[in-house]
């Protein structure tokens, strides 16, 4: 409860991670990646990776879907309405996709910490 | 004149927020817990603050006046972006506790050769976005006071790098967001009174643009009569939407977050900022269409529009805070900017120190003043658009295939980056400078993300060779997607008592 931690800036940390010496040179740039030496569990990350994948996957569909339906809908309108159609409908749709990926994505996190999907 | 004092009043108020916003984070006793405990909100009005630049305030106005109705595309796709930051890149960028691209370069695939190149990488893609940024406040300034373009040039670029000098890095977060704040209501305000003002005559002839040629209502961006106008949108679209992903200086920002979670939700926030702000300069836009449709500098509508509709007083006041509204973007971006020029200058190229730091700042506005005096004539979301094709064509394909495919090597990483690198500046430089015909390939040169970005993923995905894969490279992306402490975003050694701050902590605050 009352363990002590050493407050660094992100800078520091950063440098520190990466051996930069005293005169903030890097000394130790080659080969393996500053990767912290606590242990995962990795068939639980295997199965998270899969899961957020397949989820980024469907977001990144949607949002072309969303943006041809746009496209098509600016191609088609009719006269002099069309600054309309590209100044009502395109935010909201926006935000309803990245609300709801932020939703699914923390969902896949939450059944991560219980332990399994 | 009465321009020339506001802007000198969002200089002053920048520096004063600056101050106070180091001592803030001085007089904290416990800095970075501090910080990353209020940082949600703040960090989503700094990204939008920085995000929204010239290109939005002045730029858009100016190209709807000019090329029609299509230039909407931009602010979608310049929005659309974060819906692919929310999906693909926030929360793995916060968990490997990368501070730019450079560096995450470096956590994934652990390169050093990689590392500076992706340095060079990000020094271009600022370049062309700043170089827009010192034409903005060039024009803006010539406009309200009747100084010299090269001279305002000139001055904004001590003004940014004085005030860098002052705030510091630190204090950016806090003056970001007092710039959206203030492009927000300098932008909006005058764009709902003009609105207004305008009469119902003008209204009407504003929201039903009978124009005498069709291609300027129709809602697609056609450029300069190429006769593609469905080919042209879809690669601005491409360029923007995928651009956003890769720019550095927002990547940057998504260190300062609580955690993973949290870097998510500020990307969502950053759309709602977005969506609210690109509503106005339409408003101007579609103003100046019928006020001053041929105005000899497309990219100062905005600043035209309240004289034109209202003269005297009130026209002049609302003159004054629109020009201060422009420079508030022109500040922002362009310091955002140049920090992260700078940090690229010195950490990624050089690994130098502080002093470099200061250097690069001197190195980079120099730079970006030089490249700002020629390019008077260019529009600024010609140059924008140039910075995120280049961005789209680089960085995009680096983070999505590095933080979801665990294939990716080194070489097909360096390969990936030289190829869309070269192709996208090439393609932009052969159109500025040779003069083509319009038509489909002067589109494709203009606007090149639509080919340049298939061919660097194409490419860093075959130069992947499979035999070539680290042991090491499977763990580094399997702790980019794994929630809590044991992750490696670098707050792990937070104490239990204090996680309650952490959005990412294991029980889930909210």
């Amino acid at each position: 409860m009352n363990q002590r931690v050493r407050v660094t800036s992100p800078q520091t940390r950063l440098a520190q991670r990466r051996g930069a010496d005293a005169m903030g040179r890097l000394s130790h740039l080659s080969g393996r990646p500053p990767v912290p030496s606590s242990a995962i569990d990795l068939d639980a990350a295997e199965r998270a990776l899969h899961r957020q994948r397949r989820l980024a996957v469907r977001t990144a569909a949607a949002l072309l879907a969303t943006l041809a339906a746009l496209l098509t809908a600016a191609a088609l309108t009719p006269g002099h309405l069309g600054w309309a159609v590209l100044f009502f409908a395109p935010y909201p749709l926006l935000l309803i996709l990245a609300a709801r990926h932020v939703r699914l994505a923390e969902r896949i996190e939450d059944s991560h910490h219980e332990g399994g999907p | 004149m009465l321009g020339l004092a506001a802007i000198g009043a969002v200089i002053c108020a920048s520096v004063l927020i600056g101050v106070w916003g180091v001592r803030a984070a001085r007089s904290t006793p416990d800095f970075l817990v501090a910080s990353r405990s209020i940082v949600p909100g703040w960090n989503a009005l700094a990204i939008a603050g920085e995000y929204v630049s010239a290109a939005s305030v002045l730029g858009l106005a100016g190209l709807l006046v000019k090329n029609g109705v299509g230039a909407m595309w931009y602010a979608v796709g310049f929005t659309a972006g974060y819906v692919l930051v929310a999906a693909l890149v926030a929360g793995p960028m916060r968990r490997s506790g990368a501070y730019t691209v450079p560096d995450f370069a470096e956590y994934r695939l652990g390169s050093p050769r990689l590392r500076r190149m992706c340095g060079l990488v990000v020094l271009v893609i600022m370049l062309l976005y700043l170089l827009p940024q010192f034409k903005a406040a060039g024009v803006v300034l010539e406009l309200v006071s009747g100084i010299p373009y090269w001279i305002g040039v000139v001055g904004a670029g001590l003004v940014v790098s004085s005030t860098i000098a002052v705030g510091g890095m630190r204090s950016a977060t806090y003056v970001q967001a007092f710039h959206y704040l203030v492009k927000l209501a300098f932008i909006a305000g005058p764009a709902v009174a003009l609105f207004f003002l305008a009469g119902p005559e003008r209204r009407d002839a504003a929201l039903n643009p009978i124009a005498a040629d069709p291609s300027w209502t129709r809602p697609l961006l056609d450029l300069d009569g190429s006769g593609h106008p469905m080919l042209a949108t879809v690669s601005v679209l491409v360029a923007t939407t995928l651009g956003a992903m890769g720019l550095p200086h927002v990547v940057m920002r998504f260190h300062t977050v609580a955690g993973a979670r949290a870097a998510r939700r500020v990307a969502v926030s950053v759309i709602v900022l977005l969506s609210l702000f690109y509503l106005f300069p339409v408003v101007y836009g579609l103003l100046g269409r019928v006020v001053t449709p041929n105005p000899a500098e497309t990219d100062v509508v905005p600043v035209l529009v309240p004289s034109a509709i209202a003269p005297g007083t009130i026209g002049a006041v609302l003159t004054a805070l629109v020009a201060a509204g422009a420079f508030a973007a022109f500040l922002s971006t362009s310091s955002g900017l140049l920090l992260a020029l700078a940090g690229g200058l010195s950490h990624d190229l050089f690994g130098g120190s502080l002093s470099r730091l200061r250097l690069g700042v001197v190195v980079g506005t120099g730079l970006a003043v030089a490249l700002a005096l020629p390019a008077a004539d260019v529009d600024i979301n010609v140059l924008v658009g140039w910075a995120f094709a280049v961005a789209a064509s680089t960085f995009c394909p680096l983070l999505t295939l590095g933080i979801w495919w665990r294939g990716l090597t080194s070489t097909g990483a360096t390969v990936g980056l030289l190829i869309g690198a070269g192709s996208s500046t090439g393609a932009a430089l052969a159109s500025a400078v040779l003069d083509l015909e319009p038509g489909i390939l002067s589109i494709l040169l203009a606007q090149p993300a639509l080919w340049t970005v298939p061919l660097a993923f194409a490419s860093m995905a075959i130069a992947s060779r499979p035999g070539a894969v680290p042991d090491w490279a499977g763990e580094a992306v399997l702790r980019l997607h794994v929630p809590g402490r044991h992750s490696t975003g670098d707050t792990d050694a937070l104490p239990r008592a204090r996680r309650g701050n952490r959005l990412d902590s294991d029980g889930g605050t909210d």
